[in-house]
């Protein structure tokens, strides 16, 4: 009975409607905004970010990609299309004719970077990549490895330089390292 | 002829400084709603446009005036540009009987003025609710000529809230009515002066205040503000009845929401929290020894009593979600109604008792 008569003391006395505007004066008091006023100040952002892809290139500046159609293969949203030639006068040495990106269908998994054997395509840290036509996101290689170069200025020694015990291949026999015994 | 011509220019020159300020303080509406919301939400508002988004009420003028004015296909267009006008002028026409200040006259070449009140109509507070009446018809056929099944449903949604609620403000109203035996808001008004305990909330014989807590609600179910924004309820019906209007029209509508946000506040100070009286008898000006300045002081309380209930709406906007259609025409008619009926019962019987010397 008395608990019937407080719920109905509260019915009458918005009792409920007065605790939520207690609850938002008291933020309008003590007012501490989570806001980040976005072009002005940026937030940091975490170190495995995943933002625009890009083509890397070795110290002296040749391509790293080999044209093996890998991320190709890996991404699942069909974004990538690699057309793979060999390097002219090197018949053993393969590399990407041209290379698309749709980043319209771009879903920034990384998968792609995963699977590229020779670690040509890296995860920049840019995200303002709105543009007023679509067709802009359509990026071919020259773009993509423009990309690669304003976010990756420090390049990768040449496979051949590098130490014995990374991964490589299509590398012409006649630069193979001498693996240590 | 002179005579004739002195009063016209006068009360167009008061219409013109009431218009002003009401459409200065729907600008300043705008901004003040975003930025306290924001503020109870631990966000920011407007921050853009001038320091601290404080042009932000002109750049949005500037844009909705600015826009393309599309006539939707298979509208019917005459009233399809009617029913913005029809919103908007009800809700700016109320003002002319609004006291905002002391019942002064004022002798100016020979004839006398009232200088803070357009017209001191007899029937001010029905002349009022008159008048917004009619703004429901706005509403409804901008619904309905907008030819989209949105605007329809918040324009049906609209009438039946605005209707029910409308008269829940009136029956409230009734109470002050009996006990200032008057129906001029100034008259109202002046029975209230000399210190809060002679406001119509807290008067004598039989204090208001459920009267005052049915238009409260009523008034915010009327003027389609949250949580009775049903016909607006931009998760169900995109933007009810305003969903097709652009530009300039909907600023219309937007103007006119805001400025019946203004009258009923207004109403409400003058009806229950006692117009220009300040809560003390007499005024602070007036005891210093300048009465001729009280004025200053009283039409400062006017607004603060305003700016005050203004303010109710957007906390309540802040804090609450949106009612349930069944719900709030059970509210209205079935808890609103039985009180307002029962404060008239109760007043007129605190009245007889206790009559006015």
């Amino acid at each position: 009975m008395a608990m019937k008569f407080k719920a109905w003391l509260k019915t009458i006395t918005f009792y409920e409607i007065l605790v939520g505007m207690k609850a938002t004066l008291k933020h309008l008091l003590h007012y501490r905004p989570i806001t980040l006023q976005y072009p002005h100040e940026k937030r940091t952002l975490p170190d495995s970010y995943r933002g625009m892809l890009a083509l890397l290139r070795y110290d002296d500046g040749t391509e790293k990609c080999v044209g093996c159609d890998l991320c190709e293969a890996a991404c699942p949203s069909r974004v990538i299309r690699v057309i793979s030639s060999e390097v002219p006068g090197e018949p053993t040495k393969r590399y990407a004719k041209e290379y698309y990106m749709d980043m319209t269908r771009c879903l920034f998994c990384g998968l792609c970077v995963d699977a590229c054997p020779v670690d040509a395509l890296g995860m920049t840290r840019e995200y303002e990549w709105a543009v007023y036509d679509k067709r802009q996101l359509l990026l071919s290689k020259p773009q993509l490895l423009a990309i690669g170069d304003r976010s990756f200025p420090v390049r990768e020694k040449r496979l051949e330089l590098q130490h014995p015990n990374v991964a490589f291949f299509n590398v012409a026999f006649k630069f193979m390292p001498p693996k240590e015994s | 002829m002179f005579e004739l011509g002195v009063k016209v220019a006068f009360s167009l020159a008061q219409i013109g400084v009431v218009f002003g300020i009401v459409l200065l303080t729907v600008m300043f509406l705008t901004l003040a709603e975003r930025k306290v919301i924001a503020w109870m939400q631990d966000r920011m508002g407007p921050m853009e446009v001038g320091p601290y988004g404080i042009l932000q009420p002109i750049a949005d003028g500037l844009k909705l005036f600015f826009k393309e004015d599309i006539v939707p296909a298979g509208a019917n267009r005459f009233l399809f540009s009617l029913a913005p006008i029809l919103a908007l002028v009800p809700a700016l026409i109320g003002f002319a009987v609004i006291p905002f200040g002391p019942n002064l006259t004022v002798e100016l070449f020979g004839i006398q003025f009232k200088p803070f009140v357009i017209s001191d109509v007899n029937i001010g507070i029905l002349y009022i609710l008159a008048f917004t009446s009619i703004g429901a018809y706005g509403i409804i056929l901008g619904g309905w000529a907008s030819n989209s099944k949105y605007s329809l449903l918040g324009g049906l949604r609209a009438a039946a809230q605005v209707i029910s609620y409308e008269l829940n403000v009136g029956l409230a109203i009734v109470g002050v009515l009996l006990l200032a035996g008057s129906l001029s808001l100034v008259k109202i008004t002046e029975a209230q002066a000399g210190g809060f305990w002679h406001w119509y909330i807290f008067a004598f014989p039989f204090p208001q205040i459920f009267a005052f807590v049915v238009y409260v609600i009523s008034a915010v179910a009327e003027t389609n503000r949250v949580p009775f924004d049903l016909p607006e309820a931009e998760s169900e019906l995109v933007a009810g009845f305003f969903t097709e209007y652009s530009g300039m029209r909907f600023a219309f509508f937007f103007i006119a929401e805001y400025a019946n946000m203004i009258l009923v506040s207004c109403i409400a100070a003058a009806l229950f929290l006692g117009g220009w009286n300040a809560p003390y008898p007499g005024t602070l000006i007036g005891h210093l020894g300048f009465p001729h300045f009280a004025w200053i002081e009283q039409v400062v309380w006017f607004a603060a009593k305003v700016y005050c209930f203004l303010f109710l709406f957007f906390w309540l906007r802040a804090t609450l979600p949106r009612l349930r259609y069944d719900q709030l025409m059970r509210f209205g008619w079935k808890v609103m109604l039985p009180i307002a009926l029962g404060n008239i019962l109760v007043t007129s019987i605190a009245a007889y008792l206790f009559p006015k010397s």
